[in-house]
């Protein structure tokens, strides 16, 4: 005898229905709905120059779609953010990595990430305006500056947090520094790299359109600049919608590959 | 003693510093562990069985003395045990995101083993503590008792000369932790490996090992008994039993005298 299985989720996991899965967005379509009939009531109340019929916003959001142009703006801010969030990942968690190891590094780079972290995004811009010519530069420079301190922090807790056990266990099997580090570590700190993930994304958006509003010629942040120089409501929601719907695929991305990275975790673990 | 004991410990002390106040774990600790023997060391709370544990895996220092595991210095020579020394802890120290089949192979990928191979010996061990059917299960999807076994099978799958189980059954109920003393001797008889247990239950000590050395404060070893000669003569596991807790009295007595003085 060997005991009993613990768990009654032993083998393998189904995973739920195509209905469980579309019925637990109901409550996100419900919002969607209750909003866009409230801004359709605004309608009869306000100035189509503020409040835009959602007909047309409809439209500016088929032109952002339809449209060659537009679409290179809608995927310029989209890879920016892909682009930015990635190098500021890999520094980040580099530098999560040194901190959550080394208590002296910790010490110092603690509280300038905490200092990092106050400054507002639109001072960044300031600075980058100062300090780079290049337009894309500017850009990976803000996003990378705005995003970096959330991803240290992020893993530097994650690394001090580490099961001291599974530490022991590598250096009784006699595991060099390296291999506790790429089999206990990292592995350890998937679901907060998958959380930090998650948070700075939006993050990102936001700071990505900020940057934008100076100097570049393509991006959404361009044109809700261009949208708002001809008061043009319509196309300044159609922009932020498809912005928004970005977001979405993004986040759905890494719910994918946070369930594919965290299958091992008991379904009561998994939010 | 013979020539080349497995494991040596010669007037070994350790002493620690904290808040500028020394502590003494071990104090002048000796002994030897021959080849094929299966010896378990026993002591109460704080008698020095886990800094003896520490400083024989070579994660700590010697202040005075000289230790040999496997004729290497295990601190100085640290590496040169990789693979070597195998240990069965308290709790099974499972890789959470690991399977059943990947944890046990876990030590084989420090040592570099090919995959192919490793699998193939993971999927041995696994069989031989009985949960093939569990290879890809994950730790949280097996019982206290059966985790306990995978991290039994990643200690076997080493093949290391010397085994050590640390409080190994102290955290699973008693009907596990009996079906599992069992099964984990029988393994040990069937691979003649030499063994140490590091325990604090008597029952237990008396019947696994062929020899138990009885700790006393500050870490050293103050008896010995020597089960296998006394259940050759007649005796039963409960004799055992009985000379180890008497060996552990004096001990008490030994340890509060030098205390008082």
């Amino acid at each position: 005898m060997h005991g009993k299985i613990a768990d009654s989720t032993l083998g393998q996991r189904a995973g739920p229905s195509l209905w469980a899965r579309l019925t637990a967005h109901r409550p996100a379509v419900i919002d969607l709905v209750a909003v866009a009939a409230l801004w359709q009531l605004s309608t009869y109340y306000f100035s189509p120059a503020i409040v835009p019929p959602i007909q047309d916003i409809g439209d500016a959001i088929w032109k952002i779609f339809s449209q060659w142009d537009n679409l290179v703006s809608l995927l310029a801010t989209s890879l920016r953010v892909v682009a930015g969030l990635s190098i500021s990942f890999v520094l980040g968690a580099a530098l999560g990595v040194v901190m959550g190891l080394f208590g002296g590094v910790r010490t110092y780079a603690r509280p300038l990430l905490h200092m990092i972290q106050g400054v507002p995004a639109l001072s960044w811009v300031v600075f980058a305006v100062i300090w780079f010519a290049q337009v894309e530069i500017r850009i990976a420079f803000i996003l990378i500056i705005g995003t970096l301190p959330a991803f240290a922090l992020y893993i530097d807790s994650a690394v001090k947090s580490v099961n001291l056990d599974l530490i022991h266990l590598g250096q009784a099997l006699r595991a060099n520094r390296l291999q506790i580090l790429t089999k206990v570590i990292v592995p350890a700190i998937v679901p907060e790299i998958m959380s930090a993930w998650t948070v700075n994304l939006g993050n990102a958006v936001r700071v990505a359109v900020i940057a934008e509003l100076i100097g570049s010629t393509t991006g959404v942040g361009f044109q809700l600049l261009q949208a708002q120089a001809v008061f043009d409501m319509a196309g300044a929601v159609a922009w932020t919608l498809s912005l928004v719907a970005v977001l979405f695929v993004y986040q759905g991305i890494i719910s994918l590959v946070e369930s594919r990275l965290l299958a091992w975790r008991p379904r009561s673990e998994v939010v | 003693m013979t020539e080349n004991p497995i494991v040596a410990f010669s007037g070994v002390s350790k002493t620690f510093l904290k808040d500028g106040a020394s502590f003494t774990a071990c104090s002048d600790l000796s002994f030897a562990i021959e080849p094929g023997e299966v010896v378990a060391i026993v002591g109460e709370t704080g008698c020095g069985k886990s800094t003896a544990l520490a400083l024989l895996l070579g994660l700590q220092e010697p202040s005075r003395g000289a230790i040999r595991v496997l004729d290497v210095d295990p601190f100085k020579d640290f590496h040169a045990l990789k693979g070597r020394v195998g240990i069965i802890f308290q709790n099974d120290r499972l890789l959470p995101w690991r399977t059943a089949i990947d944890n046990v192979a876990f030590g084989m990928e420090i040592l570099h083993i090919a995959k192919a191979e490793r699998m193939q010996r993971a999927m041995h061990w696994l069989a031989r503590v009985g949960l093939e059917r569990f290879a890809n299960s994950y730790p949280h999807q097996l019982s206290g008792g059966m985790r306990q076994r995978v991290s039994i099978a990643r200690t076997f799958a080493l093949n290391p000369p010397l085994l050590l189980a640390d409080e190994a059954f102290s955290a699973l109920d008693e009907i596990t932790a009996t079906a599992l003393r069992n099964d984990l001797l029988s393994m040990i008889g069937e691979e003649k490996k030499t063994t140490i247990f590091i325990t604090h239950s008597v029952t237990e000590a008396a019947e696994l090992a062929e020899r138990v050395l009885v700790f006393g404060r500050p870490g050293r070893v103050l008896s010995e008994v020597r089960a296998k000669d006394m259940i050759a003569r007649g005796g039963t596991h409960a004799d055992v039993a009985a000379e180890i807790r008497e060996s552990m009295k004096s001990a008490r007595s030994t340890s509060s005298h030098a205390m008082a003085m």
